[in-house]
C-alpha cells in the first residue's frame, strides 16, 4: 500500500517543485518585485506614512497644549468687555475706585485747571 | 466546498485502520522526502521568500485558478509576514507564511462568492456543480503551464488538487506538496494535527482514484 502513496506523493511534489521552478519570467519578475517591495517597508510603511505617524501625535499634543492655554487663561478682548464694565459701574456707585477715563464727561478734562484751582481754594475755604 | 469542515471536531476519534495505515505511510515518505530536501533554516527574510515565493504563487494558483488573484494572495501574504513576523525566529517563519498565505487565499475566495451573489447571472458553480467561486473571470494568456516540461501531468494534478474540499486541498499542499511537518500544516491551517491527519488521508483516498495512471 505505501509504495503507490509514495509514487503519488513524490511524483505531485517533483511536479510541483518543476512548476515553480518554470515560473514564466514575467510573474517571476513580478514576485521578485513584490518581495522587494515587501523587504522595503519592513519597518512598518512608506517614507510618506512614517511622517504621518509622526505628524499625527505632534499635531494632537499641540492641540491638548493650545486647548489647555485656553482653559487656563480666559479670553480678553471684545469678549471680555461686559464684566469690564459691570466692575466699573459698582466702582463708581461705591466710589472706592477711580473713575471710569472711559465713561467720564469730555467736558471734565477741558476745565482741569479750573478743577485743580477749585479743589485747592475749596480745602482752604472748608478749613476756615 | 467545505464539506468535511464540520468534522474538525472528531478527530480525535480518526483513528480507522485505513487512516493509520496511509498516516505512517505518509511519516515514511515525509522522512524520505525531508532527507533529500532539507530545508535549511533561512539566512535572511529574504533569502526565506525567496526560496518560497514561487510555490507559493502555484498553490494560491492551484486554489484560485486565476494568476492575478495568486500574485495578489502572494504578495499580501509576504507583507504581512515581513511587517508583523519579522521579529520572529526564523524557524516559526514557514508555518507563519505558509498560514498567512492559507488565509488570504480564503479570504480572496469569499469575496469571489459575494461578488457571484451580487453579479448573479454569471452563476454560481463550476461545470461539476462544485465549490469553486462562480465568477472567474476568463484569462486568456497563454498560461505558464504550456511552457513547462511535463505540463499535462502538471495540469492533471492541479485539476485533481483543486477538485478536494477546502481543509483537504490544504492539508494535501502543505503536507505533501510543501513538506511541511504535522504540527507545521496543524499551524498554518489553525487545526489540530489530527485533523491534518485525517484531511490528509481522505485527500490521498481521493488523488489516488483521480489520478489512476500514476500508478
Amino acid at each position: 500500500m505505501n509504495a503507490p502513496d509514495n509514487h503519488l506523493e513524490r511524483r505531485a511534489r517533483e511536479l510541483y517543485r518543476e512548476a515553480a521552478r518554470q515560473l514564466d519570467p514575467t510573474t517571476a519578475a513580478r514576485l521578485r518585485t513584490a518581495r522587494r517591495n515587501a523587504l522595503a517597508g519592513a519597518d512598518g510603511s512608506s517614507p510618506a506614512q512614517r511622517l504621518l505617524q509622526l505628524m499625527l501625535p505632534a499635531g494632537a499634543f499641540a492641540a491638548i497644549a493650545f486647548a489647555a492655554l485656553m482653559l487656563s487663561s480666559p479670553v480678553q478682548g471684545p469678549v471680555g468687555e461686559a464684566p469690564g464694565v459691570a466692575v466699573s459701574a459698582k466702582g463708581e456707585i461705591d466710589g472706592d475706585l477711580p473713575p471710569d477715563a472711559a465713561a467720564a464727561d469730555p467736558a471734565l478734562y477741558q476745565n482741569l485747571d479750573f478743577y485743580g484751582w477749585l479743589a485747592k481754594n475749596g480745602d482752604s475755604q472748608a478749613s476756615r | 466546498m467545505h464539506e468535511d469542515v464540520p468534522m474538525e471536531s472528531q478527530h480525535a476519534r480518526s483513528g480507522d485502520a485505513d487512516d493509520d495505515a496511509m498516516n505512517s505511510a505518509i511519516s515514511t515518505l515525509g522522512g524520505e522526502l525531508l532527507a533529500e530536501d532539507i530545508r535549511a533554516v533561512p539566512a535572511s527574510m529574504d533569502a526565506f521568500l525567496a526560496q518560497v515565493e514561487r510555490r507559493a504563487f502555484r498553490m494560491a494558483e492551484v486554489n484560485l485558478g486565476h494568476r492575478e488573484d495568486a500574485l495578489d494572495a502572494v504578495q499580501d501574504a509576504m507583507l504581512r509576514l515581513v511587517k508583523h513576523y519579522s521579529d520572529k525566529p526564523p524557524q516559526e517563519w514557514t508555518p507563519l507564511f505558509w498560514g498567512i498565505l492559507r488565509r488570504r487565499i480564503v479570504d480572496l475566495q469569499r469575496r469571489r462568492k459575494v461578488r457571484s451573489i451580487v453579479v448573479g447571472w454569471l452563476g454560481g458553480r463550476d461545470e461539476d456543480g462544485d465549490e469553486l467561486p462562480a465568477w472567474e473571470p476568463p484569462d486568456h494568456s497563454p498560461g505558464p503551464l504550456e511552457r513547462l516540461r511535463d505540463s499535462q501531468s502538471y495540469a492533471d494534478m492541479a485539476a485533481a488538487v483543486k477538485l478536494l474540499p477546502q481543509r483537504q486541498r490544504e492539508a494535501f499542499m502543505l503536507r505533501v506538496l510543501e513538506g511541511l511537518d504535522v504540527a507545521e500544516t496543524a499551524r498554518a491551517m489553525g487545526c489540530s494535527e489530527g485533523s491534518v491527519k485525517t484531511h490528509l488521508s481522505r485527500a490521498l483516498q481521493r488523488l489516488r482514484d483521480q489520478l489512476e495512471d500514476w500508478r
